[in-house]
């Protein structure tokens, strides 16, 4: 009953005729940007904080976090549309949506994600509002350990998302790690694999290796196979689901809702780890498991939904630890300091109307961003009808305008040409790109909390373990790997026991 | 497309700059939006100090352009030093600093140092602090070093790298209550509020932060302090005891200023540092300070490189002491 009248008290917030408009410029705003393959709500935020001086902190917040979850929201669409994942958090999403778009279901594609992130925006509103003050005990209780088991889970998505060949996907995976490795080693400041390159000191940005190989190798593939085919056009397809698909993926925006949710509220996880993680889980369970990766619904809106949920889920550490969980949330964090308004733990009392105003407005945000982009996919998807030739050097003119955007190098062009031809490279020769992705994210993440934890411990590696939630991730994370080798040869002699007597 | 568009910006100031140099002299102020960086991830004091110098500056109408507050974590600040040190001359490019712009380079860990860049102010400064969860052991620091004595495995867990500013202030505290500095066990977390929210969890045993930076902990009660650097009580926290009232003699001055890309004309300079002046004399930036508990203490460019190369030749000292000197 409490948080019903806390949330009548932020609808009278959230609703004021003004804070309504600023929901609807945040979210336009960032839905746009968000659909620009290589800008990301950092850059939309960043812009963003100079309009927000002069506002009252819970308006200006309003706006702020509209910008982020639209700016989520939108990111699938170059995903989908063109491979050319624009935030991290939409990695997963391309891994079925290209596909799809390609078979010429482009408008169910992106009809999927739009409902999956609706649920999942709203399904960690209703989390927020009913367990936000709670939930920072979770967010604390990981600590280095648990954040190692969380990467060690994580990493085991590399053997789902290995297409047909192990081997070569473990490989893919491993050259990822070592790409993370390079640059200044956080925990001594040692220089790794730097070549003694100036630029290379702070490491090989995400997004760079992102675009080179997914929409970059992507490119060359084509132009590789000569298919420049001018004159014949992609077809978009239908908008509607029908009654068996709705009713299919409701399971996995269902799971990928909480699952992205609770990842989200731990500082050290967020969106990109939450995506995985669920199209990972969702591509084991699925009695058509196989066909993920080739275009399977389940595979859209299981991340959909998890990395909007995990959106909502951040602002849990935000507002009651003030400890961002993402370079979006930080932007966020420093925004609401310099109005003066300091989250953490006292945050409900001081700030109670930042705090339940932006909560609801999330509800108002979400709406809108559904209503935005449903009349808005048949528009983007006629994209793909633009001229083959003229769509390629599209392509690569956003694939360089957002690594050039990152830090204004032009060294990274050419380490955007390199991942390019890797991306190639691993496509004539059967190498599943996904793997390499998940391991570059989580590598660094993984290295670094494990040498904490280790630190912590004294060098005993018994600290992953002794800890019940390192434990529990451990122990699901060895049975994902293994359960299916000890549950295959069961099944098999049970089935083949009974079909004995028959 | 802002970032585009500032990147077709930048190249357009370039060439103008190329052609027109004689232009810039006289009455130099900035011409597009400056990349204020602050080398650490949001939330630390770095960040908060460009965040609230920005707001200040805007608030105020000091500056004809926006500062833009950028964030490069990592490294200790080493990874943003190596990108503003290959930026030479950009008059468009700031940074936030303090003590881990010496004593980085001087622990082997930047091949950048102060001294490649361009000193503009000095503006506040602020002190170590040590935190404690509410229900720990430890009622005084001299508890926490004692416990230390017998078990160094204690964990204490900072927001910058190691041999960087919260590692050297606990070794040197440690050092001056007569414990083995090498014998701390310092867990380094990519920014205080990190390190923070790994206090609250249990997972180590103490924090080394600053002081300003704590306050929402503290004020929330879930963390108490057992001592802070400054060499009188501070006023923000009447009620957390100095180092030297508990019987250790260990001041430790977490100063914070701002500089400039290495070789930045001085009229730029010169524009920078009468604008913080100015910036500090404003009615807005006593409320921030106030509020943030800093306390002012500006020096100019000229000053401030001066005090820049004796925190060097003290910190060598220290560094030497604790045997982590590399430089």
């Amino acid at each position: 009953m409490e948080a019903f009248d806390s949330l009548i008290y932020g609808f009278g917030i959230a609703l004021q005729p003004g804070n309504i408009m600023y929901v609807f410029i945040g979210v336009l705003a960032g839905t746009i940007i968000g659909m620009l393959p290589g800008l990301g709500p950092i850059s939309a935020l960043a812009l963003m904080i100079p309009i927000t001086f002069s506002m009252d902190p819970a308006s200006g917040l309003i706006l702020m976090a509209g910008v982020y979850y639209g700016a989520i929201f939108g990111g699938s669409t170059s995903s989908i549309l063109l491979n050319a994942p624009g935030v991290a958090g939409t990695v997963a999403t391309s891994f079925d949506g290209y596909p799809l778009a390609r078979q010429g279901k482009a408008g169910k594609a992106l009809a999927l994600a739009a409902y999956a992130s609706f649920i999942g925006g709203t399904v960690s509103v209703i989390g927020l509002m009913l367990i936000a003050p709670s939930l920072a005990s979770v967010a604390v209780s990981f600590g280095p350990a648990e954040y190692f088991a969380l990467m060690v889970l994580g990493l085991t998505a590399v053997v789902s998302l290995s297409d047909k060949s192990l081997v070569k996907g473990l490989m893919a995976a491993v050259l990822g790690v070592m790409i993370s490795i390079v640059g200044l080693d956080r925990q001594t400041g040692t220089e790794r694999y730097t070549l003694d390159m100036l630029e290379l000191v702070q490491g090989i940005d995400f997004l760079v290796v992102a675009l080179g190989i997914f929409a970059l190798g992507e490119v060359f593939a084509m132009l590789l196979a000569g298919d420049n085919g001018s004159h014949q056009r992609q077809k978009i397809g239908s908008l509607k689901l029908s009654r068996s698909e709705a009713k299919e993926i409701a399971g996995p925006v269902t799971r990928g809702s909480v699952l992205g949710f609770f990842v989200g509220v731990l500082p050290g996880a967020g969106a990109t780890i939450a995506s995985f993680l669920a199209y990972g889980m969702e591509k084991r369970i699925a009695r058509d498991g196989d066909s993920f990766g080739k275009g399977n619904p389940k595979g859209v809106a299981a991340p959909e939904s998890a990395n909007n949920a995990a959106c909502g889920g951040s602002f849990v550490p935000l507002l009651t630890l003030g400890v961002p969980g993402s370079g979006s949330t930080a932007v966020l964090l420093g925004a609401l300091l310099v109005m003066g308004v300091t989250p953490g733990p006292l945050m409900l009392e001081q700030r109670p109307d930042v705090f339940w105003g932006v909560i609801a407005s999330m509800y108002v945000g979400n709406i809108f961003l559904l209503l935005l982009n449903l009349p808005l996919i048949p528009l983007m998807a006629r994209i793909l009808e633009i001229p083959r030739p003229l769509l390629l050097s599209l392509i690569v003119l956003f694939c360089m305008i957002g690594v050039y955007g990152l830090k204004f190098s032009s060294f990274d062009l050419y380490l955007l040409l390199i991942f390019g031809i890797l991306g190639l490279l691993m496509k004539l020769y059967g190498f599943p790109s996904a793997p390499l992705i998940l391991a570059l994210i989580l590598g660094d993440l993984m290295e670094e909390n494990m040498r904490r934890a280790l630190q912590i411990s004294n060098g005993d590696w018994m600290t992953f373990v002794n800890k019940p939630i390192s434990l529990t991730l451990l122990i699901i994370a060895f049975l994902s790997l293994f359960l299916p080798m000890i549950i295959k040869p069961i099944r098999r002699r049970f089935a083949g026991k009974r079909q004995q007597p028959a | 497309m802002g970032i585009a568009f500032r990147g077709i910006l930048k190249a357009s100031l370039l060439s103008l700059l190329i052609a027109a140099p004689a232009a810039a002299q006289a009455d130099w102020q900035p011409t597009r939006p400056v990349e204020y960086i602050a080398p650490a991830n949001p939330g630390g004091g770095w960040d908060t100090l460009v965040r609230s110098t920005a707001r200040v500056i805007q608030e105020e109408k000091l500056a004809p352009v926006n500062f833009a507050a950028i964030n490069i974590p990592g490294g200790g600040g080493a990874i943003a030093w190596a990108q503003i040190a290959a930026d030479r001359g950009n008059p468009h490019k700031l940074f936030a600093a303090s003590p881990p712009l010496i004593l980085i380079p001087l622990s082997g860990r930047s091949r950048v140092t102060h001294q490649d860049f361009t000193p503009i102010a000095r503006l506040i400064t602020d002190y170590s602090i040590i935190l404690v969860t509410k229900d720990s052991p430890f009622q005084t620091v001299n508890d926490l070093f004692d416990a230390m004595r017998d078990d160094p495995t204690i964990s204490i867990g900072g927001g910058s790298a190691p041999g960087s500013m919260d590692h050297i202030s606990i070794a040197s505290a440690a050092s001056a209550a007569g414990l083995q500095p090498n014998q701390i066990n310092y867990i380094a977390f990519s920014g205080g509020g990190e390190a923070m929210v790994s206090l609250l969890g249990g997972h180590v045993r103490a924090v080394i932060t600053g002081a300003g930076e704590s306050q929402a902990q503290l004020a929330g009660g879930e963390l108490r302090a057992l001592a802070v650097s400054s060499p009188e009580r501070m006023a923000i926290l009447p009620d957390v005891p100095t180092f030297r009232e508990q019987g250790i003699d260990y001041t430790f001055d977490i100063w914070r200023g701002i500089m400039g890309t290495p070789d930045m004309p001085a009229e730029a300079v010169a524009y920078y540092q009468d604008m913080y002046a100015r910036m500090m004399e404003s009615e807005s930036w006593a409320k921030t300070r106030d509020q943030l508990g800093w306390i002012d203490a500006y020096q100019n460019s000229e000053d401030f490189a001066r005090f820049l190369d004796e925190q060097q030749a003290q910190f060598r000292a220290v560094l030497g002491e604790l045997g982590m000197l590399q430089n």
